[in-house]
């Protein structure tokens, strides 16, 4: 009984956290010094129709209750509402730019954890001081590089796409956490005696390390989803790749509130469905270990 | 502990050397040559001008100041808060404490870059430079604290359970007395974080002005120097153009050898 309770608790957090998150969403939005603002205005072939459109507007988001009354039958009706900027339904915006983010999430995060693991696993086992170092100096430049420079470095040299630059920011990041935590694995007495014993490093990481850096392990799968979504915005943006970032640009930039409020809710869920995730698989972990 | 050395006397060296370039009298970040745009390295210009004549060092010194300035501040302001919000959500009553962590988690549901893009964008896009620049770094303090908290909070339940902090409790010491007693005890986990949010927010801020959400101009900023990197013309005439992002890697290299070891 006690683990449903507990799981529903859990549940019940994300659920208030994302909803939280949506109304804080709409407040900034609608109450945003520019929210009332349109950059034809200063066209004079635009501008009327331009400041009818804002006058509309004005009058649908007048009250917060209105807004967000509307947004829900926008859910309801399963559209998510009507895009300020384009003039269609949200769904509609969201559906084909999911499938690139996606993918682009799908090739880039694979290929972070194997570069990410393999380094961490290699640098782990050197006993030289100096040449660690030396082996984590490419990471620590990586590292180093905010993700838009990376990104543009890589389009001017026309090497590379975003899953490159994606793949190249998540492994450096992951590589750091694993690198560590390996090391300390390393020097465990067991492992240090096994060594000794002449057990293959391979047959030790299979049975020994990777069973007790599991919770670890999945802490750092999460860390890693909420990074590359956060990496998303610039890669896209910089890219020109056509998903959820780069939607998200544009929406926030627009004042866009029906698109924003989505990416904005499909963030959060990621976010914090990665979080719950991690901490189940964590709490398992503990479980068969108490056990 | 030798490396930190290094790492901070090369910093402090950088820093000196933006400062001497910045004050030495003539030196204007806004000021334009308007006989050689996109000129080279030259007695006139060491690292070249921009496309509007504007001498490159010079601007690079500037964003270099401003940007560490507005990032140590705003890692100063966003570690403040944190100590608050993580001492409050361990030493105040249970509800209050949910509530402060429940904030914690509202604001950490988001990515972080896409948070700060959606706050900044909410906010003028069209106001003054020295405003665009106090906006960009309050949006960092105020969104960077909830990670901070966290950690915090940690480290303060783990005070609110020591043997001494129950005999003070038990002695009558109340709310700022026992806060007097805290703080100094999350020194040394207020430090890392402080000098970890250094780095984290100078990244920010570049990122932020390759996406044209950061510090107007003509104020130069790390960000706007990577949109240069934009203008193929640009490259095509001189390549120091990539001067502005190698010392910027370089900066945050040495703070990370000084955080790492921190």
């Amino acid at each position: 009984m006690r683990p449903v309770l507990s799981a529903a608790k859990l549940f019940a957090r994300t659920i208030a956290i994302v909803l939280l998150v949506l109304f804080g969403a709409t407040v900034l939005v609608r109450f945003a010094p520019g929210y009332l603002s349109d950059a034809r205005e200063m066209d004079t072939r635009y501008a009327g129709a331009a400041r009818a459109e804002l006058s509309a507007e004005a009058v649908r988001s007048h009250s917060l209750a209105h807004l967000l009354d509307t947004e829900v039958r926008g859910w309801a009706r399963g559209d998510a509402g009507l895009s300020r900027q384009y003039g269609v339904p949200v769904s509609s915006l969201l559906a084909p730019r999911l499938a690139v983010t996606g993918g682009l999430l799908l090739r880039s995060l694979p290929l972070a954890w194997a570069l990410a693991l393999s380094a961490s696993l290699f640098s782990s086992s050197i006993r030289n001081r100096s040449a660690a170092m030396l082996w984590q100096t490419p990471a620590a430049l990586l590292l180093a590089v905010p993700t838009a420079a990376m990104a543009t470095i890589c389009l001017l040299a026309g090497s590379g796409g975003p899953v490159l630059v994606m793949a190249l920011l998540l492994a450096a990041r992951d590589f750091k956490f694993l690198h560590h935590a390996l090391r300390k694995a390393w020097l465990d007495p067991h492992l240090l005696h096994a060594r000794a014993q002449g057990l293959r490093a391979h047959r030790l990481v299979a049975a020994h390390i990777v069973p007790s850096l599991a919770p670890q392990l999945a802490a750092l799968a999460s860390l890693s989803m909420v990074t590359a979504l956060s990496a998303l915005v610039p890669v896209e943006v910089i890219f020109n790749v056509p998903g959820l970032g780069e939607l998200a640009w544009n929406a926030a930039l627009n004042r866009d509130l029906p698109v924003l409020l989505a990416v904005t809710m499909i963030m959060a869920l990621g976010v914090t469905l990665a979080g719950m995730l991690s901490g189940q698989q964590a709490a398992q972990q503990e479980l068969w270990r108490s056990a | 502990m030798r490396l930190k050395l290094v790492a901070a006397s090369l910093l402090a060296a950088i820093i000196l050397a933006s400062l001497v370039i910045v004050v030495i009298p003539g030196a204007s970040y806004s000021r334009q040559d308007r006989e050689a745009p996109l000129a080279g390295a030259s007695l006139h210009h060491p690292a070249g001008t921009d496309a509007l004549g504007r001498d490159r060092l010079v601007r690079v010194a500037a964003a270099l100041l401003l940007s560490l300035a507005g990032a140590c501040l705003a890692s100063a302001l966003t570690t403040a808060i944190a100590a608050g919000m993580g001492t409050l959500a361990a030493f105040a009553p249970r509800p209050v404490g949910a509530l402060c962590m429940l904030g914690c988690d509202v604001f950490l549901a988001l990515p972080w870059m896409f948070l700060l893009m959606m706050v900044r964008s909410a906010l003028p896009l069209s106001a003054s430079p020295a405003s665009s620049a106090a906006i960009t770094f309050l949006v960092l303090a105020a969104l960077g604290w909830p990670a901070c908290a966290r950690a915090v909070h940690r480290g303060a339940l783990n005070l609110r359970c020591a043997d001494w902090m129950l005999h003070a409790r038990a002695s009558g010491l109340r709310g700022i007395q026992l806060a007097r007693c805290v703080i100094p005890n999350l020194l040394p986990l207020l430090l890392p974080q402080l000098l970890v949010c250094i780095p984290a927010f100078v990244i920010a801020e570049a990122n932020l002005g390759a996406l044209g959400l950061g510090i107007g101009e003509p104020l130069p900023s790390w960000g706007g120097m990577l949109l240069e990197l934009d203008n193929s013309a640009m490259l095509l005439e001189t390549r120091w153009v990539y001067f502005p992002v190698a010392l910027l890697v370089l900066v945050l290299l040495l703070l990370e050898a000084i955080t790492v070891e921190a």
